[in-house]
């Protein structure tokens, strides 16, 4: 659970604390020999992720053969580029 | 809705590793060690800083940060042998590990001059606190009989990450089926490096090898 509290700390440093509700989905690399189970890892964010400020986002992990432990990427509603892409 | 993809690729420690490397110079700074104590609930591990406190404080000045989710009753406890203890703030009932970020906070109340070590009694926890540098110069893992000889097995990231173990409450193997080659076996098998000492905190026996260690640790430190 800590390293998921620390998932979201990371998020909300990247979008910012607003744009959380908005975050749709995470991507995690997590190898065997990081000391973190992935499978207990994606429990932990699917509770965190269900529950405000959060809005149901999911969770992709990569497994790898190493020690990696990392956050590769957010993905977000942008309401801008919907307006962008209005005529 | 249209989505965004952000790229962000950031180890997800990276803020606890950067602030326990912060933790690491200051205590090589002031020529000071800590040991993180890791283990589960009800090892021993504030009886063997009890002891450890009576035995050695007058010697080897030492500090303690206690980690605890709720009550005070550990710090109190060792509040009795030293007045360098330092509750650290562990995040409300779910708090399961201590960060570097706590320790330190709880290193500004201490003062590193007057101290050789320093003892981080972690929370009863053997998976959360293994993933975390604090800092330290080594985790010490506590375990003891009444556990079971499957200990390290079961959490073997506490006993691969320790480079010490302590197995406590050995006054009590007449009185257990526990298998005591069949535990030091395991412990072997998950970190073959590890040194065990073997104590029992309650009646004293076995506390010799862990004291001397100790003060050769702060010798060392000294010279």
């Amino acid at each position: 659970m800590s390293v998921a509290l620390e998932v979201c700390r990371l998020a909300e440093e990247q979008v910012g604390a607003e744009a959380l509700p908005r975050v749709t989905g995470m991507g995690l690399e997590v190898g065997n020999r990081s000391g973190v189970v992935a499978d207990n890892l994606a429990f932990c964010l699917d509770t965190l992720l269900t529950h405000p400020p959060f809005r149901a986002a999911r969770t992709v992990i990569r497994r790898t053969d190493d020690s990696a432990l990392r956050l590769e990427w957010l993905e977000l509603d942008d309401p801008e580029l919907e307006n962008a892409n209005t005529p | 809705m249209p989505v965004r993809t952000i790229e962000v690729k950031k180890n997800i420690l990276e803020r606890n590793d950067r602030l326990a490397e912060e933790v690491r110079g200051r205590l090589q700074d002031a020529g000071v060690t800590a040991f993180n104590l890791i283990s589960s609930p009800g090892s021993g591990k504030t009886t063997l800083l009890e002891r450890t406190l009576q035995e050695l404080d007058e010697d080897i000045p030492i500090a303690v940060i206690t980690g605890d989710p709720r009550t005070l009753n550990d710090a109190e406890r060792l509040a009795r042998w030293t007045n360098r203890v330092v509750p650290a703030v562990v995040a409300g009932e779910g708090g399961c590990h201590l960060d570097a970020a706590q320790i330190a906070a709880a290193l500004d109340a201490i003062d590193l001059d007057e101290v050789r070590l320093v003892f981080i009694e972690n929370v009863g926890n053997l998976v959360c606190p293994a993933e975390f540098d604090l800092g330290e110069e080594a985790k010490i893992v506590v375990f003891s009989v009444t556990e079971g000889e499957d200990k390290p097995l079961k959490y073997p990231l506490a006993f691969r990450e320790a480079r010490y173990a302590i197995l406590n409450k050995i006054d009590l193997l007449p009185y257990l089926d526990f298998d005591l080659p069949l535990a030091i076996a395991n412990v072997r098998s998950v970190n073959p490096e590890l040194n065990v000492f073997m104590t029992a905190a309650k009646t004293g026996d076995g506390l010799e090898p862990w004291f001397r260690f100790l003060r050769e640790r702060s010798s060392a430190l000294v010279a």
